[in-house]
């Protein structure tokens, strides 16, 4: 589904990634792990169109359509269902809770559909039915989470990047979200997971990549690798 | 109430309409791209000249109108084209020059054009009579001056806060990237934000002739600044509160004027610069803007 080769970003004069390769099939949740300031964010970012590459492809297979996400407008890959839930959370403060999500819906012109997906962002996520006429601004960091996923899902994704979603978050939602990231795997929904929290992460994930200093170093299913001796001592904290 | 101060309280929103017109779009812009836009003013002049020469060449007033806002919306949008979307995410003071060098630009092809000589602009004689109720009366003029901008500014808070476009205006103002995200075409919803706010813009120009009877290619000055006086006033990249600021600082001005002895009229300007410095150092966020408190 997501095919990335050799991809080289720049940021300012700063080489951050360096031939990034890595492959996500059809279905599948992806992690990828690595630590502050190793380029995940930067990755996402590109793939999304947001910043341009310097060399390298990255390809987005949905229903057997590819599309050069290299050279695609941010536009045209919200479209095509690749849609990212990006770090920080970023929902829109100074809108309402119910505006938040119309905005995930934007690029969407079938209103029976949009009404569904919005009901089953609701059922999801009760908290924001009840909160749908307040300011985004004014709910809880758990619950602008919450916001950020349900308005990335109103997008109605066939591949969702997420980045970081269970920063600076309680336990307890943080394992509500990883609950719905399993939930929206069994739908079907292809995942490339952005996590600091690696077990978590390790855990779900079918196949996942580590990124050190803009490279890929080491790849394998969730499980090699929190079996990994450099994995556990660099991100799952046990002792050599 | 007596003649008098009603006569002053309608000359103060007609006057603060014209503000409010210039101000809100002006708050627009700053509210999507983060950049001062100095030229804003002369697209009321652009607007006051187009009226004049439809006028000239006997267009129906409806019409004029109607075009107006279409000249006034493709000059915001050409502004725009040219100039702001090659410095997008650039400093102030980038944008402050290359705005300054837009309106220079402007106001000096309009001195080529049309010279320096003011022209005589008058509504028709009907829209100059009075109209009384209980005792009281106003010019027609002031009384459509502030009707039609409370329609047109009520238009604009539908397309704002009703539309799917307005929705993406004020995504887009708050967080460009997200809004890229979320699939928005940033490029066309900016253009959008350009095209109504100089739009709303040009049709301050097509009231000012008629409210003070000349027109000089110069004229975009003084809104512009006033403009900027009520946008600071209401809350700079408020839209709700550059119409309050630019109604506030009409009424302040005429009753300033009004209201005390005849030798301090003279100081109708230091007033307003009074009265921003005063905000700015009282309440620099302005006066209708909520502290939206972001929790983590
Ligand atoms: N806007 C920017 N301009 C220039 N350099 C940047 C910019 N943003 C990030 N960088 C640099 O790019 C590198 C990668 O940053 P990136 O945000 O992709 O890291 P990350 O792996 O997501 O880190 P974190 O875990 O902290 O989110 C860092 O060295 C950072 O300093
Ligand atoms: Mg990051």
């Amino acid at each position: 589904m997501l095919d990335v080769r050799d991809l080289n970003v720049f940021r300012g004069s700063t080489h951050v990634l360096k031939d990034v390769s890595f492959r996500v099939e059809e279905g599948e949740l992806a992690a990828l792990i690595g630590a502050n300031g190793a380029g995940k964010s930067t990755t996402l970012l590109t793939l999304s169109g947001l910043l341009p590459p310097r060399s390298g492809t990255a390809v987005f297979t949905n229903d057997g359509e590819p599309l050069d996400l290299t050279r695609a407008s941010s536009e045209k890959i919200v479209r095509a269902g690749l849609i990212q839930c990006p770090e920080g959370r970023q929902i829109f403060q100074s809108l309402s809770v119910s505006e938040n999500l119309a905005m995930g819906a934007y690029t969407r012109r079938d209103r029976a559909g949009i009404k569904q997906s919005l009901e089953e962002v609701y059922e999801l996520f009760p908290i924001l039915a009840e909160r749908a006429n307040l300011h985004a601004g004014s709910l809880s960091g758990g619950e602008q989470m919450m916001l950020a996923i349900g308005r990335a899902l109103l997008a109605q994704p066939r591949m969702l990047l997420l980045d970081e979603p269970s920063l600076g978050l309680a336990p307890l939602v943080v394992e509500k979200i990883f609950d719905v990231i399993a939930r929206l795997k069994s739908t079907g929904v292809t995942i490339f997971l952005i996590e600091q929290n690696a077990a978590m992460a390790l855990d779900i994930a079918d196949v996942a990549y580590v990124m050190e200093t803009g490279r890929i170093v080491l790849s394998g299913t969730g499980s090699e690798l929190a079996n990994n001796d450099r994995v556990r001592q660099s991100y799952l904290g046990v002792a050599a | 109430m007596s003649q008098y101060f009603f006569q002053q309280l309608i000359n103060g929103f007609s006057l603060g309409s014209l503000y409010a017109l210039v101000a809100i779009g002006f708050s627009m812009i700053y509210g999507i791209v983060r950049l001062i836009n100095f030229a804003h003013g002369d697209v009321v002049m652009i607007g006051a000249f187009s009226t004049l020469a439809l006028v000239t060449a006997g267009v129906p007033w409806p019409i004029i109108l109607v075009f107006v806002l279409a000249v006034g919306a493709v000059a915001g949008m050409s502004i725009e084209m040219v100039v702001f979307r090659s410095i997008r995410g650039a400093s102030q003071v980038t944008g402050f020059i290359a705005t300054l060098a837009v309106s220079i630009t402007i106001q000096n092809s309009a001195l080529m054009l049309l010279s320096g000589q003011p022209r005589n602009f008058l509504f028709p004689a009907f829209m100059r009579q009075r109209v009384g109720v209980g005792g009281v009366n106003a010019s027609l003029t002031d009384i459509a001056i502030i009707v039609l901008t409370l329609i047109l500014i009520g238009g604009l808070f539908l397309i704002v806060y009703r539309t799917r476009l307005g929705t993406a205006m004020r995504a887009t103002a708050e967080n460009l990237t997200a809004a890229r995200l979320m699939g928005v075409a940033v490029n066309r919803t900016v253009l959008a934000a350009f095209a109504i706010g100089s739009a709303l813009a040009a049709v301050a120009g097509f009231f000012w002739g008629g409210k003070f009877g000349q027109i000089d290619p110069l004229l975009g000055f003084v809104p512009g600044l006033k403009a900027f006086v009520a946008c600071v006033i209401g809350g700079v990249g408020s839209i709700g509160g550059a119409m309050m600021g630019g109604y506030i600082l009409g009424l302040a001005e005429v009753l300033f004027v009004g209201l005390l002895p005849q030798e301090y009229s003279g100081y109708r300007d230091t007033f307003v610069f009074l009265l921003l410095i005063v905000i700015l150092l009282v309440r620099p966020s302005g006066l209708f803007v909520r502290q939206v408190e972001e929790r983590a």
